[in-house]
């Protein structure tokens, strides 16, 4: 036990006299959204309210009701799902019109249930969907919003400038700055105490299908201007490849164009003839591009991978990028720009054209090479 | 492809021009807040915005007004904005907006865009998806949410429909949406959207007759209990570092191209071994 320096001391003891306030005005629970892809609910349904009952334990005992908002057209099917999975009240918004993600008209629900419920926090998911929504309501209600978490903390946080204490004050953690830094976001001033959240990071609660909850049909106020955008077209590709099974993933980026994919192809099917599991990934510009399909994107708006090696080729090395395969066990990049930001973010590197670097690649692995796996 | 295929629309374009540090530079001060003195750059995703912009320009004609909020060495991106073919540019910049979040940031903003328009109503109003130093993709969508404007975030492709309505491709997970959008609406642009084009020698010789206006908050009706840390409803109360396992890259530069790549595998193998 170390002892306390005379300026941590004289801190604390001006801290302990500044007084505790509690701004909250009646909000209690914890308001989540229960996001629907198309028909289907998404995971970061369930990965929400497994969150939000984690946060409420450490709540007031009459703030850890959790409410769970639903909203599309055939949303009435998912209630038991988001009942057994820790919800305990379920507001189902439901109407033909809501076929796909709109976002006047899920404002509008959205706004109207957290009028109604005035919950003390609210947590949405940090999708391409929610990072659409959550600012919207923030804008029309004036409420702080933290974008992007990946943890929550409640607990006390002291504010000297204004002279104020808070006993349970929501704390909001997210990656900034290129994910170079970890930020915790405070805001106990307006509530809900508003937050999205990286889906993937957070673990639904086991199923209970013995849970009960209450289920209550809410019909918002429709105004005609909510529905003035037109969905034309939504298209989503229902992934049947399993990009988590492979052990190498050979990824590649825009620049390498139509053939680069082609050259792509023929090294990952070298490795596969070599007896290693290994699968193509792409980034979303390449995907964009029609390079390759979009169950291949890897990326925050795409998937998630882990494996052994992760060989990026022509990858710049965009954030959006890094979210889905940071957490590779060993990264190679190839790219012939010695700038791209790839290369801060792997193991070993080359900078050096594809074009030269894949038949390399592919000679190699047909001579036998093997590249060393995970345990 | 001509041009003539597109209508004359004449519109009130807008877009929103960051200013963030080189991602070298990126540090934050004592208080938790990004450090804004050391070398700094247009906000990449705010650079596709002003694309996008501009070639809705070129398509269908208008005026593109460009718009920051921050220190006085904000004007450097502006003007390369000017030069890329913006036609005005404005720049809000206040001490007293020092700890601005999103929703602040985001007040200010529109209130300088409703002082700028002047009852001339705006169409479209573009920002970047998000920008690289604080990564939050709120302030365009919160401008959209004052501003009453419809809303389409990580767009990919702006068309046009007709004189009131524009195509609208965004990004969802592992697809996409088109929408059909009438105006005014606020885009904000994923860096998939185009290539920005640089600057042209056209728009830097007129970019050389222009000013950038600096606005103060009072000039635009701001507000000082809506400005800065004191309007804000969110405080950053901590900042650590992420700490990365990951050790520094081993580039492979000497030799060939066949032992260049064969001595990478090689390290490969006998480090995880």
């Amino acid at each position: 036990m170390s002892e306390l320096s005379a300026e941590e001391i004289a801190k604390r003891e001006r801290d302990s006299a500044i007084p505790f306030v509690d701004l909250r005005d009646g909000a209690r629970g914890v308001l989540t959204w229960a996001q629907m892809d198309g028909d289907d609910l998404a995971d970061a349904a369930i990965e929400l309210i497994g969150e939000a009952t984690r946060i409420a334990q450490h709540l007031d005992e009459d703030s850890r009701t959790i409410y769970t908002v639903i909203i599309g057209r055939k949303t009435s099917q998912f209630t038991d799902k988001l009942i057994h999975h820790g919800a305990d009240v379920v507001y189902v918004i439901e109407d033909e019109r809501l076929t796909d993600y709109l976002t006047l008209p899920f404002t509008n629900a959205m706004v109207s249930a957290i009028r109604e419920i005035k919950p003390e926090i609210a947590l949405m998911s940090a999708s391409t969907l929610g990072r659409d929504l959550a600012p919207r309501i923030a804008g029309i209600l004036d409420l702080g919003l933290s974008a992007d978490c990946t943890s929550f903390e409640v607990g006390l946080y002291v504010n000297r400038r204004k002279n104020q204490k808070f006993e349970k004050a929501f704390k909001m953690v997210r990656p900034s700055f290129g994910e170079s830094k970890l930020a915790t976001i405070v805001g106990p001033w307006c509530y809900p105490q508003m937050a999205t959240a990286r889906p993937g990071v957070f673990k639904p609660l086991d199923i209970d299908t013995s849970r009960t909850g209450k289920v209550i049909e809410f019909k918002p106020e429709w105004e005609s201007k909510d529905f003035d955008v037109e969905l034309i077209e939504s298209v989503r590709n229902p992934s049947t490849i399993d990009l988590s099974k492979a052990d190498i993933m050979v990824a590649g980026g825009f620049g390498m164009g139509k053939d680069g994919f082609g050259l792509l192809r023929e090294l990952v099917d070298a490795i596969n003839d070599n007896g290693q599991k290994a699968e193509i990934g792409a980034s979303r510009a390449a995907v964009d591009a029609g390079f390759v399909d979009y169950a291949y994107q890897i990326g925050q708006t795409g998937k998630t991978v882990r494996p052994s090696i992760y060989v990026a080729i022509g990858i710049s090395g965009a954030i959006q990028h890094l979210a889905g395969m940071k957490e590779s066990s060993k990264i190679f990049a190839v790219n012939n720009d010695h700038k791209a930001s790839i290369f801060k973010n792997a193991d070993y590197g080359l900078v050096m054209d594809y074009q030269e670097a894949i038949p390399e690649l592919i000679k190699q692995v047909k001579a036998g090479y093997k590249f060393p796996l995970d345990k | 492809m001509s041009e003539l295929k597109y209508p004359k629309l004449d519109l009130n374009i807008y877009v929103l021009i960051k200013q963030v540090p080189m991602p070298k530079a990126m540090k934050t001060t004592a208080e938790g807040l990004m450090d804004r003195t050391g070398k700094s750059m247009m906000n990449p995703h705010c650079s596709h915005a002003l694309e996008e912009a501009i070639s809705l320009k070129d398509k269908v004609g208008g005026t593109v007004t460009a718009l920051s909020m921050g220190p006085p060495n904000a004007k450097q991106s502006l003007m390369e904005a000017l030069r890329r073919g913006a036609d005005r540019a404005y720049l809000l910049s206040d001490r007293k907006l020092a700890g601005s979040d999103t929703w602040s940031t985001a007040e200010a903003l529109s209130k300088t865009i409703e002082h700028i328009s002047n009852g001339d109503a705006l169409d479209v109003l573009f920002a970047g998806l998000q920008t690289i130093d604080g990564d939050t993709a709120h302030v365009g969508p919160q401008c959209s949410a004052r501003l009453e404007l419809n809303q389409v975030t990580y767009v990919e492709s702006v068309d046009i429909f007709d004189d009131k309505t524009l195509k609208v491709r965004r990004i969802i997970e592992s697809g996409y949406q088109i929408l059909k959008v009438p105006l005014p609406v606020m885009l904000s642009v994923s860096h998939t959207a185009n290539v920005p084009r640089g600057p042209s020698l056209n728009s830097s010789m007129s970019a050389l007759n222009k000013e950038i206006i600096m606005y103060n908050i009072g000039e635009v009706g701001l507000p000082e209990t809506s400005a800065g840390m004191t309007g804000s409803p969110t405080v950053v109360s901590r900042v650590k570092n992420v700490v990365h396992d990951r050790g520094a890259i081993v580039l492979f530069t000497e030799g060939s191209t066949e032992e260049r790549v064969s001595n990478l595998l090689t390290a490969l193998k006998e480090e995880t071994s």
